[in-house]
């Protein structure tokens, strides 16, 4: 038992705290010697720079108030100084030194030329909103204003704020159109929708960081990320093709500036992760009213069997597990360092990083997440005309994932046996108590204990992300040519351990011996870009065309062995070859899709007034019969603000129409072989000769399966209107759209009668249309800057076209869901419940009632078509799993160097399907949530929501019905930090410092009755991982 | 600076052919699949090969015989079974079980889906099969005549497995579809029970023609059907066509296939009742039809025996399982009635006879086997478990095996032909006394003078009691007793039979309706 503990729990932790050490020992050391380096040099170049003259000046804002904090430094030299609280400077710079740049976030940066001044003075204005910079598109950039697409750019201090592994996570709430589902599991990715659902295959935006495709991006660390674009509509998105369906996610990495001095960036946080807004369980007083209550000889059992093994008297037994506590940590640790080193010269710009992250989880046994990246990257200038350069990211990780199941366990496990039992014999290695002991004859009320710590599942794997560019200038700057290859070299290594154990016959490893499962898998992609592009001006008629092509290879394989009998006793053990049984079994799958692709960009503009984008791609697949595919999409800009008859006047600072269509596909629906295949080995070959003292011999066979189907991508055609605006003098900014998504050729898998497999076909249509609206407020009240911030987009989804099928039918069979034209995707299907039967009249009463047998206290279902009878047509849509309405609010407030935030997140009008309640139809002992077991109906008037204790265990009561479809609304918390900036240093070398304090997702405001309503998939709560609340310190230094 | 800007255009032309000369690019095969484009059909060696999948597929859940759930469809309804578990696990089967066909959420069960899809499936692989046989056939040359014989006697393996899907499925739904046509599953009509079995029943003329002529436990590969494997299939069907009816001609069809197989003198009643269902009994001489396990975990029926397996705390051993499926007090009252001590003991495992009074489990109420496991008592009520599902931890090839692991699960057996050429006899007024006899005799009853057709129906009831193919609720529907026998159930002839088709295989096809 020791040594089962140590190998699965205590053993980690020291070396987690090594290398905290460690890493925290590389940190100071790296700022110290970086430090000295810089005041050498700094040193030597003033010897070197004999004439020298001294600067200084108060920098203010448009109001008069002086500025702290404003970067003053010389163009083009590595010296710089900050603006103290009373806004002055004073900078000692050589002669040679011509210009100083003032920046600050938020402001318009400022140049000034030097010429023979000594006091400078500086008046700095602020930014207009977002609209001059510049924000990455599909293949190159462009300035926000001049956008006929709704492209929502993430800034990386947004991503940084948020104490999360991934960068989707952090987006949540942040921006309108993009739905992102977390949960709490280290290491897991989010589910992330924009605008909606449009395929019944993959409904996951492409991401593109640096170029390279990913599905996800889970081994990005936030602070690795420079920009984050979000192409929503086919305007933007078009340029990628066949994989732009459901929005492309466009990431650029950090990079350091030709001629900026050196900066060293420490960023780290730590903190604990601590379950909240726990869902209360019945305790065992509760539990046993109700098997009391139910009048079944054999619930009664239960309570009666646990008053005589642990204790109690009657029916009321003294055992009360409440077997989440028993299960979760209170405090799970984690913690992220960042450290990051960027710079430039003249030829050369380079910037380099190491990140350190780690996540405990809340499941008390071996389960966290541990990633470290590495990012470097280094452009040359390497002749005038020709830029070269590279860039790479390493991740490596190792994620401990727990066994989900002892969750669902804890919620339907008994509350009346405790978590060890010493009389439990027959078990081992540890004496955990069996449910059996008190009668229940059921795997789904194992002893969740038992089960989160007999479960080892580990994955080790690194990613190399490398590649590398030329750039070559053909002509003025105005014709460029680059080319770049990227790769995705990836590799995983999964161990899946089962020790042998025995708790019960319903809990045991199989066969009582142990097991493993070894997965190895590798990852080899590339990229291969070539981009041309031309942009010029005649007068005020300004364009630029773009020509490229790209090439790409996606390409996966996985070998996967088993073998029982092999020893986990040290982690070193645990081989395939090190099993003493021959019964291993060796898998092997793989995958391979090549693309091959051509577009072209065009824009234009005429005096930055009228705007026009046509895209086009052709996307080559060698995923289907169909092999090539085009994805048009023009849009149109007005900016009204720049109108002769807008210059009048002063409410709108800028205003700007657009209109956009295009055209876009999926590719993330199944390969299509196109022809009849077949299988071959143990599973298709029949076992003979059983017989005698012989246990069977294959016999070599082969099974073929002659169902199939010319398949195809998807196909989304998208309208998109937009408004963007900036008024009252750039204090308020906001940006509204209609979106419109049409997706054709809908593939969904036609089930077939008579068990032949479902077969995929290009047959429906889907329609996904809404709003987004932005709206930022900034303003000041004397030296306090506050900003209020709000987010809103609404959907609705309907299916069109399903090729003349009445409805497919989908989830579940007992709770099912439909896809059905006129209605959302995967909708609740089931009864209306319209009461509880209070008494026999009622029920005498009622010919459903007595056609079916009810009794007081059963539920009572709404009879659709009043033909007094209840059948499939009494069954409605229920609702959906999508919300109509996701929305988030943001506030801030910045006073001298101490800022304030806060960000609320929350959705409305999506339903979930609560399998936790619904899982009494196949479980009639299971325990329940407090509400539910202690709300029964306990005779005439007592509830008319609540069925009987006795009702529960009838199958009439659980069947598909309201009863078990909840509302998933919910607002919540997502983040509050409270922040302190100052300067460390004197001014020459000053250091910038900011320390704070997160809250991370630590309130929730739901009526929902489960663990969180944040549901993946399609709504149905299965009992997902508790989201935790992080509370964090962490401090950024910036040299 | 021109070898400068010449290196320039060069670098572009340059990748601008690297990237035009991709042609074939984009044709790729899909990566680990098989074409059966790439079988070599000349190559006779592999003619097998689709027959052996089919076996294999039998062998299944999903498709195949062996889901626990369409056993549990097959046996709930009759006298022998109850559902067994707690009162509320999966209790639409009791609600199958009361015959309440009418109720919405029958119509709509997951499990009459499932076995619907099971064995149909099963069917489906099979009409395959029998494709792929057809173009290996073309590839003999006509004066081959023993490559060909071996391929009809495959087509007949492949016929047999199929016709054997259809009768299972047709004694769960009725009328259902003949299916021989992979193209026609929206469209195929339903056939009526009668068609169906008289299908069956040409279809075993094929079979018989061309199958080996030997036991299945004499066969190559050992256990495959064999001739005789088909005469009992065809005596079974005809035995359902003719019903109550003495004067049907296909009585006569039932003696003389019956006949055909104790005429052979191949087969033998294995002489010990009890082992006939553990480890020593698979593929016995008595054996006409078995689906074979291994002790590879890749071949396994599932949850087939844990389904079976005793319930409750069974403090550590592997005599452990569900607890569905249990026998009825019915049936035990019937069988220690007539003093059939034997099946008694093979058909029943009890629980509760002793109490323990020392060590740990003092207290506790318990029984033993006939082979020295114990079975533990529950607390859901449950007395007796099925026997025949039980395989004792000396039979397992290693103690902590899991329950019933590498025993085969028996189909069709020699005392079924002794019993039905019993019946027959007696029903066309002849003495049924002999082949009645030799069935009583293994199962150390004494012989019985003037066998009566009652005497017959009884000894089938105790001689099949709780297996697994739904033979006791087939005899009651097929001789007309089952509105007598299953009243306390609510059984009402004309409407209980049958299962309604399931309402999702409604919606894709019309003619299902």
């Amino acid at each position: 038992m020791k040594k089962l503990r140590n190998f699965f729990w205590d053993g980690s932790h020291t070396i987690l705290k090594k290398r905290i050490v460690i890493l925290q020992l590389a940190i100071m050391i790296v700022l110290a010697s970086t430090g000295n380096l810089y005041s050498a040099v700094g040193a030597g170049s003033a010897d070197q720079q004999a004439v020298q003259k001294k600067i200084s000046g108060t920098v203010t804002d448009g109001t008069g108030k002086p500025m702290p904090g404003v970067t003053v430094s010389v163009k083009g030299m590595a010296i710089g100084a900050f603006t103290g609280d009373d806004g002055k400077y004073s900078l000692t710079v050589p002669e040679t030194a011509q210009t100083l740049v003032f920046t600050f976030v938020g402001m318009k940066t400022q140049e000034v030329l030097i010429g023979s001044q000594n006091v400078i003075d500086v008046v700095l204005k602020e930014e207009s909103v977002g609209l001059e910079e510049v924000v990455v598109i599909g293949y190159g950039t462009s300035k926000a204003k001049d956008l006929t697409a709704p492209i929502s750019s993430v800034k990386s201090e947004d991503l940084v704020k948020r104490t999360t592994a991934s960068a989707m996570d952090a987006l949540q709430g942040n921006t309108a159109g993009v739905q992102i589902i977390s949960t709490g599991q280290p290491g897991a990715n989010p589910t992330v929708r924009i605008r909606g659902v449009g395929s019944l295959n993959n409904d996951s935006p492409l991401y593109v960081v640096d170029g390279m495709f990913f599905d996800k991006i889970d081994f990005l660390n936030p602070n690795d990320i420079q920009e984050m674009s979000i192409l929503k509509d086919a305007s933007g998105a078009a340029i990628y093709g066949v994989r732009a369906a459901n929005g492309v996610v466009l990431i650029t990495t950090k990079k350091g500036k030709l001629n900026t001095k050196t900066t060293v960036t420490y960023s780290g946080y730590a903190g604990f992760q601590t379950p909240v807004n726990m869902l209360k369980m019945a305790n065992g007083k509760e539990y046993a009213a109700m098997e009391v209550d139910k009048g079944v000889a054999s619930d009664l059992a239960h309570v009666t069997s646990s008053v005589a093994k642990f204790g109690g008297s009657g029916v009321n037994p003294s055992t009360s597990t409440d077997w989440y506590k028993e299960i979760l940590r209170k405090e799970a640790f984690t913690q992220n360092h960042s450290l990051e080193l960027a710079g430039g010269s003249e030829k050369a710009a380079y910037s380099l990083s190491l990140n350190y992250l780690f996540q405990d989880g809340i499941m008390d046994s071996k389960n966290s997440y541990e990633r470290y990246n590495i990012h470097g990257q280094t452009d040359f200038q390497a002749y005038s005309w020709l830029k070269v350069g590279y860039n790479f990211i390493l991740t490596n990780y190792t994620t401990f994932a727990p066994n989900n199941s002892a969750f669902l366990y804890a919620y339907l496990s008994s509350p009346l046996y405790p978590v060890y039992d010493e009389t439990n014999t027959t078990a081992f290695p540890d004496k955990y108590a069996s449910s059996t002991s008190i009668g229940y004859a059921n795997g789904a009320f194992s002893n969740p204990v038992a089960a989160a710590n007999y479960y080892y599942d580990r994955t080790k794997g690194f990613q190399i992300l490398p590649n590398i560019y030329a750039e070559i200038n053909l002509f003025k700057n105005k014709l460029k040519f680059r080319t770049q290859l990227s790769e995705k070299l990836a590799s995983l290594s999964d161990l899946v351990y089962t020790p042998a154990y025995y708790v019960d016959a319903y809990q045991m490893s199989t066969d009582k011996i142990s097991h493993l499962k070894s997965v190895q898998e590798r990852f080899t992609n590339y990229v291969l870009d070539n981009l041309l592009t031309y942009n010029d001006a005649y007068g005020k008629n300004h364009w630029t065309v773009l020509l490229g092509q790209s090439a790409r290879d996606e390409r996966w394989r996985a070998l996967k062995g088993t073998a029982d009998n092999v020893s986990g006793i040290h982690d070193e053990y645990m081989y395939l070859d090190l099993s003493n049984s021959d019964n291993r079994t060796i898998d092997e799958d793989g995958t391979d899709y090549r693309g091959l692709s051509y577009f072209a960009r065009a824009t234009y503009d005429f005096a930055s007034k009228y705007l026009l984008t046509a895209t086009i791609r052709a996307d080559g697949s060698s995923k289907y019969q169909q092999k090539w595919g085009y994805f048009p999409s023009v849009g149109a800009g007005w900016v009204i603000s720049e109108e002769n008859f807008m210059k009048d006047q002063h409410l709108f600072d800028f205003m700007k129409l657009r209109a956009s269509w295009g055209v876009l596909g999926n590719d993330g629906v199944p390969a299509n072989n196109g022809f009849s295949s077949y299988t071959t080995g143990t599973g298709a070959s029949g076992i003979f000769n059983n017989y005698g003292t012989s246990s069977g011999t294959y016999v070599n066979g082969y099974v073929t399966q002659n169902f199939y189907r010319d398949l195809d991508w998807e196909v989304v055609q998208e309208w998109d209107l937009g408004f963007d605006f900036t008024m009252l003098r750039s204090k308020l900014s906001g940006t509204f759209d209609y979106y419109h998504r049409m997706t054709s050729k809908l593939a969904f898998k036609k089930p077939q009668p008579m068990g032949a497999p479902d077969i995929y076909g290009n047959w429906g249509k889907v329609l996904n249309q809404g709003l987004e609206i932005t709206l930022n407020y900034r303003d000041k009240a004397g030296d306090l800057v506050y900003n209020i911030g709000a987010n809103v987009t609404t959907l609705k989804n309907e299916v069109k076209d399903i090729n003349g099928l009445a409805y497919i039918a989908t989830g579940t069979s007992e709770f099912p869901t439909r896809v059905e034209v006129g209605k959302p995707v995967y909708y609740f299907y089931g009864y209306q419940v319209a009461g509880v039967y209070q008494n026999a009249a009622e029920i005498t009463a009622d010919k459903i009632g007595t056609d079916n047998g009810v009794q007081p206290g059963y539920l009572k279902y709404k009879d659709k078509n009043t033909d007094k009878s209840l059948n499939e047509s009494d069954k409605v849509n229920l609702g959906s799993y999508l919300p109509k309405l996701t929305y988030g609010f943001n506030f801030s407030l910045e006073y001298h160097g101490l800022d304030f935030s806060m960000m609320l997140q929350g959705q409305a009008g999506n339903k979930i399907l609560n399998m936790n309640r619904a899982r009494r139809l196949w479980y009639s002992d299971m325990n329940g949530d407090r509400n539910f077991v202690t709300s029964l109906w306990t005779g005439d008037g007592s509830t008319n929501k609540y069925p009987s204790a006795y009702a529960t265990t009838q199958g009439w009561n659980n069947q598909a019905s309201s009863f078990f479809v909840e509302s998933g609304s919910y607002l919540r918390v997502q983040n509050v930090q409270l922040g302190y900036n100052f300067i460390v240093g004197n001014t020459e070398s000053p250091v910038k410092c900011r320390v704070y304090m997160t809250a991370d997702r630590p309130l929730i405001f739901t009526k929902y009755n489960g663990f969180t309503p944040e549901i993946g998939g399609t709504g149905y709560d299965t009992n997902t991982y508790p989201t935790a609340a992080t509370f964090s310190i962490g401090c950024r230094i910036i040299y | 600076m021109i070898t400068m800007k010449r290196l320039r255009y060069y670098s572009i032309i340059l990748l601008a052919v690297i990237a035009s000369s991709c042609t074939g690019f984009l044709d790729k095969l899909p990566e680990d699949t098989l074409a059966t484009e790439s079988i070599d059909y000349t190559d006779l060696s592999l003619m097998y090969e689709p027959v052996s999948g089919i076996y294999r597929m039998a062998e299944s859940e999903n498709p195949g015989f062996v889901h626990w759930m369409d056993f549990g469809i097959r046996g709930v309804r009759g006298d022998d079974l109850d559902k067994g578990s707690s009162a509320s696990d999966q209790s639409t089967l009791t609600d199958i079980k009361y015959f309440h066909n009418s109720y919405a959420a029958v119509e709509s069960f997951w499990g009459l889906n499932n076995s619907w899809n099971d064995y149909y499936g099963l069917i489906i692989d099979a009409n395959s099969a029998l494709e792929e046989l057809d173009k290996f056939a073309a590839n003999i040359p006509p004066s081959d005549n023993t490559e060909l014989e071996l391929n009809n006697r495959y087509q007949a393996e492949v016929r047999f497995i199929r016709a054997f899907a259809h009768l299972v499925i047709s004694r769960e739904f009725g009328d259902v579809p003949i299916l021989t046509d992979n193209n026609a599953l929206t469209t195929v009509k339903k056939s009526t029970v009668e068609d169906i079995r008289k299908w069956i029943s040409d279809e075993m003329d094929y079979c018989i023609a061309h199958l080996q002529d030997c036991r299945p436990n004499q066969a190559t590969p050992v256990g495959a059907v064999t001739k005789y494997t088909a005469y009992l299939l065809k005596a079974k069907v005809c035995a359902d066509i003719a019903g109550a009816d003495n004067s049907s001609t296909y009585w006569d069809e039932v003696l003389t296939a019956t006949n055909a197989i104790m005429d052979s003198h191949l087969f033998s009643l294995y002489g010990d009742y009890y082992n006939l269902f553990k480890y020593s009994g698979r593929l016995c001489d008595e054996s006409l039809f078995e689906l074979q396990f291994g002790t590879e975990n890749d071949v396994q029926p599932g949850a087939f025996w844990a389904f079976q397996g005793p319930r409750g705390d069974q403090h550590g051993s592997s005599i452990s399982g569900w607890g569905f499926m249990t026998p009825s007090s019915d049936i035990v009252t019937f069988l220690k009635n007539r003093g059939d001590k034997i099946r008694l003991k093979t058909t029943v495992l009890y629980c509760d006879t002793a109490t323990m009074t020392t060590g740990p489990h003092a207290g506790i109420k318990y029984g033993v086997t006939p082979s020295n496991d114990t079975i533990w008592n529950n607390t859901d009520g449950v007395k007796y478990f099925n026997g025949k599902a039980y395989l004792p931890t000396s039979d397992m090839y290693n103690k902590s095996a899991s329950y019933g692991e590498r025993n085969n699960v028996r189909v069709l057996r020699y005392s079924d032909v002794l019993l039905l050429n019993a019946e027959a006899k007696i029903r066309k007024g002849s003495s049924g006394d002999g082949p009645l006899n030799d069935v009583r005799g293994r199962a150390g009853l004494t012989p019985i003078t003037g066998a009566t057709l009652a005497n017959v129906l009884d000894e089938r009831r105790a001689e099949f009691a709780c297996e697994w193919w739904g033979e006791r609720y087939n005899d009651l529907v097929r001789t007309g007793n089952a509105a007598t026998a299953l009243s306390s159930f609510g059984f009402v002839a004309g409407t209980s039979e049958y299962l309604p088709i399931p309402l999702s295989q409604k919606a894709y096809n019309v003619n299902l309706q």
